[in-house]
C-alpha cells in the first residue's frame, strides 16, 4: 500500500481545525499557521503484507509532518512525506529506495520499519550518501551499518536487556534463547545473549526455531533438555504465543522462569495469551510503556488524535514519531538555503548528539560511526491483571557487544 | 487390512531406523517424548492429507486452497468468538463457511476447467488461495491472535509428555474420517459415482450420473475437512493466516505417502513424517532443517512406487 | 524470412538501448526483476509446451543458482560472468537429477516430486540463508554483508537492465537454436508418444534430462542476475508457493508461443508493481491476481499469448482479404 502524502487543500483545512480541537499538540514550530512554501521531501519504508505490519511507524512519522506542516512546517515549508510498501520483498525493498533517492530525490528517509529492507538498502544508503532514520528495525545490518539509525532497540538489545533483568533480579543461573532460525535475526541476538551470560559466568543456550515449521513442541523438548532455569522467548509475536501455548500444555509455565523480547509487548497479547501468564511472563519494552506519560508521550498520543486517529498506539507508532519529531528538530536548527541538498541533511543528522526524550530512557545520538545503536536502555514490564505492569524502570543495559557503542558515546562526550 | 498393516510395519521401521540413527546414547524418555510429540505434528499433516485425498478421489483436483479455506474457516469461528457469540455456534459457522467456500468453487469455477490436465486444476486452484488469503488479510489486522477449544485444559500423559484432548480429538477424527470415507467410497452408490466421475468425467456423464451432485457433494465433504483441519491448525499451530494457507504444501507430501490414493496409508505415513521431522530435533547438524522431512519423504515415495515402471507413455497419466 | 528476422533484431536492439533511457529508478528496479524472472519462465514454459512436463520448482531453482553464484562470488575473485555460469550450471545439475524421477512419472505426480523439491529448498533456505560474505561453507555472517560484483561493464542499474535483456536475449536464441535443431526433433516425438520415439531410436532418457538440465540453467541464470542485482538474496523470494505461483502464471501468459515467457514475467512483476503505484492496498492486490489468474485459466486455453496470436492471425486474415 501505497500513501503518498502531498498536502491538499482537504487535509490542510482538516488538520488546522484538527490542531485547535486538540490544542494540545505541539508541532515544530508549532506557530498554528500552515506552512505554504515548496514542499521538502523526505521518504519511508514499511512492511505491510501478508506475515506482519510493520506501517505503524511510518503512520506516526506521517502523523507528526502533518502536525509541523500545520505548525509553520520548516520555516514556511512544508514536509512532503512519500512513504513506500516493501511488502516484505528485497526487490520491493530496492525498488522502493531507487523510486525515493533517485526519482523522488527526497533529502532523508524517516520511519522505516522493516525487516528486509535495511539488509538490502544499506549499501545503497551509503552510496547516495543519505541518513537514514529509521524506527522499527529488527535485523543486524540495521544497526551495524552508516547510514542508518534507529531509534528502536531491535530483538538483540531487547533480548540482552530481558536476559539482564532476569538475572539481576530474578537471580537466573542459565537462560535458554529461543529465536529465529534467521542468521542475521535469531543466531544474531541469542547469540549476544549467550555472549552477555558467558560475560557473567553464567550459562546461556540457544534454540532456534525454523518459521517454516509447524512444529513448536519439539523445540520445546529442546529447551528444556538445555537445563535451563529461565526460558527467553525472542520470537514474533504470533509464534511467541504459539511456543508460550505449548508450554502451557505441558504444564512448564510455573516450573521456570519466563521472559521476552518485545515483540510481546503489544496490547492484544495480554488477552491473548490468557490468564495462566498472569504475573509470569516478563517483557522488555524497547521504548517507555505507553502510560508512562511525560511531555512527548503526551503530545505524541495527541498527535495520533488529531492526525492518525486510527492508528495503533503501539511502541513502533512511538518509535516513529520520535524519529520524525528528531528528523524536524534537526531541519529546524539547519541553515534555511541548505534544505534541500541532501549532503547537508545527511552532516546534520550525523551531527545529532544528546536529544533527549520521555519516550526513551537514554539519549539519542546519531554520530559518524560504521554503526549506530543509541537506544540501549529500556523498561521490563510484567502481563498483569489482562494488561501490563512496569516491574523496573529505564535500566542501561550492559553486554560486551555494547563496547564499540560505548566507545563511540565517549567519543561524543555522553558518557 | 493386511496392506494396512504392511503399511505400519514399513513406517515403524523406518522410524525406529532414524530414531536409532540420531538419537543413540540418549535417554529413552527423551526419545518417548520426541515420538510422542512428532506424532502429534504428523497427525495434522494426515488430516490435512485425507483431506486432499478426498478430492482428489472423488473429482481428480488437487486443491491447493484447502489451506485457505480453513484458514478463513478459523479467523470467522475465532472472529465469532470474539464477539461473544456462543462458542459452539461459532464453530458451526466457521465450518459452514468452509463447505460454502468450497461449493462455489466447485459450481463457479470447476465447469470451466473441466476439461483442464490435473496439473492445471490443481495449479489454478492457488488463485483461489490467493482470493481468500488477500481478503482476510485485508479484512483483519494483523495481530497476534490465540484460538482456544476447551478441549485444550484437559489431557493424558503419554510417555512423560501432556497430549491434550485436542490433539487426541485430531488422531481421533483422523481414523474416523478414513473409516467413514474409505466405506462411502468403496459401498456405497454415491461412493461409486465420485470413483466413476474421478475416472473420467466425460463417460461418468454419458453413462447417466449425476455429475453436478455428485461433485457438490464430494467439494462440500471435502470443505467440511479442510474447514475442520482449519480450526485444528489454529488451535495446535497457530492462528496465522499465510502459515495456515501455506500447510497445504508438508500435508501435500503426506498425501504423496498414500500416492494420493490410499487413506489409511495417508494416516501412517503422514504420522510417521511427523515422528521423524521430531526426532530430527536431537541431530545437531539437522535441526534447523527438520521441516524438510514430509519432503524428502515425499519424493522417496514417489519414486520407490514409480520404480517398476520404466517410461511411461504419453495418456497415461 | 531474413526480412523479419533482421527486423526482431533491430526491434530487440532498440528496446535493449531505450528502455533503461525512459524509465526512472523503481522501474528500472522491476524491469531488472521481470527480466530475471523471465528466465525461470521461459525454462518451464518451454518444458510444458514441448515435453509436457510440468515443474513447480522452478523459482525454488533461480534461488539454487542464486545461492551458487553468491557463493563463488565471496569465496573467490572471479569476475561475474564466471560466477553466473558457475551458478547456472550448478543448477542444470540440479535440474537434472530432477529429471530421474521424470523419466518414471508424468503429469500430476511429476510436477509434485518437482513441488517437494521447492518445499525442501524453501527450508534450507530460509535455515542456512545465502551467502553474504561470511565464514565456512554456508558463508553467512551474522553481522556484516560483504559487497556482490556486478559486471564491470554494468555497473550502475540502468546498464545492468541492459546487460540482463541481452543475456535473456542468449536465453532465448538457445531454447530456439534447440527447437530447430536435433533435440527439438526428439521432444516434438517424445510428446507424441515415448513408444514412437524409443521404437524410431531416440534416446529418450538423454533428451528428457537434457530438457530438465536446460530448464536449470536458465533459472539458474535468472537467480545469479537477480543476487546481482540486489546484492544479496532472502528466501521469502523463493518460498515454493512462488514456484506454483510463476508456473500457474506460465499457463495464464502462455507457453506455447515465445512471448509467453515475457508476459508470464510480465505478470509476476510488472502487474503488481503497477497496482503498487497506483496505491492498490497489497492485500486487495493478492486478491485482484488470484482473480484474474482464474479468470485467464478458465476463459483463455492458450493463456494471453495464444489470444493475442488468434488476434493476430484474424488482423492477417483480414488484411489477405482485403488484398483479393
Amino acid at each position: 500500500m501505497k500513501r503518498t502524502t502531498l498536502l491538499s487543500a482537504g487535509t490542510l483545512l482538516a488538520s488546522m481545525m484538527a490542531s485547535g480541537a486538540f490544542a494540545d499538540t505541539i508541532c515544530g514550530a508549532n506557530t498554528g499557521e500552515a506552512a505554504t512554501g515548496a514542499p521538502i521531501k523526505v521518504g519511508g519504508i514499511h512492511g505491510n503484507a501478508a506475515p506482519g505490519d510493520f506501517s505503524s511507524s511510518t503512520t506516526a512519522a506521517n502523523a507528526y509532518f502533518d502536525c509541523v506542516n500545520a505548525n509553520g512546517g520548516i520555516n514556511g515549508r512544508p514536509i512532503q512525506y512519500l512513504v513506500e510498501n516493501d511488502q516484505w520483498n528485497p526487490e520491493l525493498a530496492a525498488q522502493a529506495a531507487a523510486k525515493l533517492l533517485k526519482d523522488e530525490n527526497v533529502v532523508a528517509i524517516v520511519g522505516n520499519g522493516s525487516f528486509v529492507e535495511m539488509a538490502v538498502n544499506a549499501p545503497t544508503y551509503k552510496e547516495q550518501n543519505i541518513m537514514a532514520m529509521a524506527s522499527a528495525c529488527a535485523v543486524s545490518e540495521c544497526f551495524e551499518s552508516s547510514n542508518i539509525v534507529s531509534t528502536n532497540q531491535g530483538p538483540l538489545s531487547s533480548t540482552v536487556g530481558a536476559a539482564q533483568y532476569m538475572v539481576e533480579e530474578l537471580a537466573a543461573q542459565s537462560i535458554v534463547c529461543i529465536g529465529l532460525a534467521i542468521p542475521n535475526v535469531g543466531n544474531w541476538s541469542c547469540g549476544a545473549m549467550e555472549e552477555y551470560m558467558t560475560s557473567k559466568g553464567l550459562t546461556g543456550a540457544s534454540v532456534l526455531l525454523n518459521p517454516a515449521s509447524p512444529d513448536v513442541n519439539s523445540s520445546l523438548l529442546e529447551a528444556v533438555a538445555s537445563g535451563s532455569d529461565t526460558i527467553l522467548v525472542n520470537l514474533p509475536a504470533g509464534l511467541a504465543i504459539a511456543f508460550m501455548k505449548a508450554a502451557e500444555e505441558q504444564g512448564m509455565v510455573d516450573s521456570y522462569k519466563w521472559a521476552s523480547s518485545t515483540p510481546l509487548y503489544d496490547q492484544s497479547v495480554p488477552s491473548a495469551v490468557g490468564s495462566a501468564w498472569d504475573g509470569k511472563m516478563y517483557i522488555n519494552a524497547e521504548l517507555t510503556p505507553w502510560d508512562k506519560g511525560g511531555p512527548d508521550a503526551t503530545n505524541w498520543l495527541a498527535v495520533l488524535d488529531a492526525h492518525a486517529p486510527d492508528a495503533p498506539r503501539d511502541t513502533f507508532s512511538q518509535s516513529g514519531f520520535l524519529s520524525a519529531k528528531f528528523f524536524v528538530d534537526t531541519l529546524l536548527k539547519m541553515d534555511p538555503a541548505q534544505l534541500d541538498d541532501r549532503a547537508a541533511v545527511t552532516t546534520a543528522i550525523k551531527a545529532i548528539s544528546g536529544y533527549t526524550s520521555d519516550l526513551m530512557c537514554g539519549p539519542y545520538y546519531v554520530g559518524e560511526a560504521d554503526r549506530h545503536m543509541p537506544n540501549h536502555a529500556g523498561t521490563m514490564v510484567v502481563v498483569k491483571n489482562g494488561g501490563f505492569e512496569t516491574v523496573r524502570d529505564c535500566y542501561e543495559y550492559d553486554s560486551p557487544y555494547f563496547a564499540p557503542i560505548f566507545e563511540n558515546e565517549k567519543a561524543l562526550g555522553l558518557r | 487390512m493386511r496392506a494396512v498393516l504392511i503399511s505400519i510395519g514399513i513406517w515403524g521401521a523406518l522410524c525406529l531406523a532414524l530414531a536409532l540413527l540420531v538419537a543413540w546414547g540418549k535417554p529413552a524418555p527423551v526419545i518417548g517424548m520426541f515420538v510422542v510429540s512428532g506424532m502429534a505434528v504428523g497427525s495434522l499433516y494426515a488430516l490435512g492429507g485425507i483431506g486432499l485425498v478426498v478430492l482428489y478421489r472423488a473429482t481428480g483436483v488437487l486443491n491447493l486452497a484447502s489451506g485457505a479455506v480453513g484458514m478463513a474457516s478459523a479467523m470467522v469461528a475465532w472472529q465469532l468468538v470474539q464477539w461473544g457469540i456462543f462458542a459452539l455456534v461459532s464453530w458451526i459457522l466457521g465450518l459452514a463457511l468452509g463447505v460454502l467456500l468450497a461449493v462455489a468453487y466447485c459450481r463457479v469455477i470447476t465447469p470451466y476447467m473441466a476439461w483442464r490436465e490435473p496439473v492445471v486444476k490443481a495449479v489454478a486452484s492457488l488463485g483461489f488461495a490467493l482470493v481468500i488469503l488477500g481478503t482476510v488479510s485485508f479484512l483483519w489486522p494483523d495481530d497476534p491472535r490465540r484460538f482456544e477449544l476447551p478441549t485444550d485444559k484437559a489431557f493424558v500423559t503419554i510417555l512423560g509428555l501432556r497430549v491434550t484432548a485436542t490433539r487426541l480429538m485430531v488422531v481421533a477424527v483422523s481414523i474416523l474420517a478414513v473409516i467413514v470415507i474409505s466405506v462411502v467410497l468403496v459401498r456405497t452408490r454415491i461412493g461409486l459415482h465420485m470413483r466413476a466421475l474421478a475416472n473420467d468425467r466425460r463417460i461418468a456423464s454419458l453413462i447417466g450420473i449425476p455429475v453436478v451432485r455428485v461433485e457438490t457433494m464430494a467439494w462440500a465433504m471435502a470443505g467440511l475437512l479442510s474447514a475442520f483441519t482449519g480450526l485444528m491448525f489454529a488451535n495446535l499451530v497457530r492462528l496465522e493466516p499465510v502459515v495456515i494457507t501455506f500447510l497445504i504444501i508438508p500435508c501435500i507430501a503426506a498425501a504423496i505417502a498414500g500416492r494420493l490414493q490410499s487413506l489409511p496409508d495417508v494416516l501412517i505415513g503422514g504420522i510417521a513424517m511427523g515422528v521423524i521431522e521430531s526426532l530430527l530435533t536431537l541431530s545437531d547438524p539437522l535441526k534447523s532443517i527438520r521441516p524438510v522431512a514430509p519432503f524428502v519423504i515425499a519424493s522417496v515415495v514417489l519414486l520407490v512406487t514409480n520404480r517398476g515402471r520404466r517410461l511411461t507413455f504419453a495418456g497415461e497419466d | 524470412m531474413k526480412v523479419t528476422g533482421l527486423l526482431a533484431a533491430f526491434a530487440v536492439i532498440a528496446v535493449i538501448g531505450l528502455l533503461p533511457t525512459i524509465l526512472g529508478g523503481q522501474w528500472i528496479g522491476i524491469f531488472i526483476s521481470t527480466t530475471c524472472f523471465a528466465f525461470a519462465a521461459m525454462g518451464a514454459g518451454f518444458m510444458y509446451s514441448r515435453l509436457g512436463m510440468v515443474s513447480l520448482a522452478q523459482v525454488a531453482l533461480m534461488g539454487l543458482g542464486g545461492w551458487v553464484t553468491l557463493r563463488l562470488n565471496h569465496a573467490t575473485d572471479l569476475p561475474f560472468e564466471v560466477n553466473l555460469l558457475g551458478g547456472a550450471v550448478a543448477t542444470a545439475v540440479l535440474g537434472m537429477l530432477l529429471a530421474l524421477p521424470a523419466l518414471r512419472m508424468r503429469g500430476l505426480y511429476l510436477a509434485l516430486v518437482t513441488l517437494m523439491v521447492a518445499g525442501g529448498l524453501e527450508v534450507v533456505f530460509t535455515a542456512f540463508q545465502f551467502p553474504n560474505g561470511g565464514a565456512g561453507f554456508w558463508g553467512v555472517g551474522t553481522s556484516f554483508s560483504a559487497p556482490m560484483r556486478r559486471p564491470t561493464i554494468a555497473p550502475d542499474d540502468a546498464n545492468y537492465l541492459r546487460y540482463c535483456l541481452a543475456v535473456l536475449v542468449l536465453g532465448f536464441l538457445l531454447i530456439e537454436a534447440h527447437r530447430r535443431s536435433a533435440p527439438g526433433r526428439a521432444w516434438a516425438l517424445i510428446r507424441r508418444s515415448e513408444a514412437a520415439a524409443l521404437a524410431s531410436g531416440v534416446n529418450v532418457t538423454f533428451y528428457k534430462t537434457w530438457a530438465f538440465g536446460l530448464s536449470g540453467l536458465l533459472a539458474g541464470a535468472g537467480g545469479g542476475l537477480l543476487a546481482a542485482s540486489l546484492g544479496l538474496l532472502d528466501a521469502a523470494t523463493f518460498r515454493a508457493s512462488e514456484s506454483v505461483l510463476l508456473f500457474a502464471l506460465v499457463i495464464v501468459g502462455g507457453a506455447r508461443f515465445w512471448y509467453g515467457a515475457i508476459l508470464t514475467a510480465f505478470l509476476y512483476r510488472v502487474a503488481p508493481g503497477l497496482l503498487n503505484t497506483w496505491g492498490v492496498d497489497a492485500d486487495l492486490a493478492l486478491v485482484f491476481f488470484g482473480a484474474a489468474l482464474l479468470h485467464a485459466v478458465m476463459t483463455a486455453p492458450d493463456g494471453i499469448a495464444g489470444q493475442i496470436n488468434d488476434l493476430l492471425g484474424k488482423v492477417r486474415k483480414e488484411q489477405t482479404r482485403d488484398r483479393a
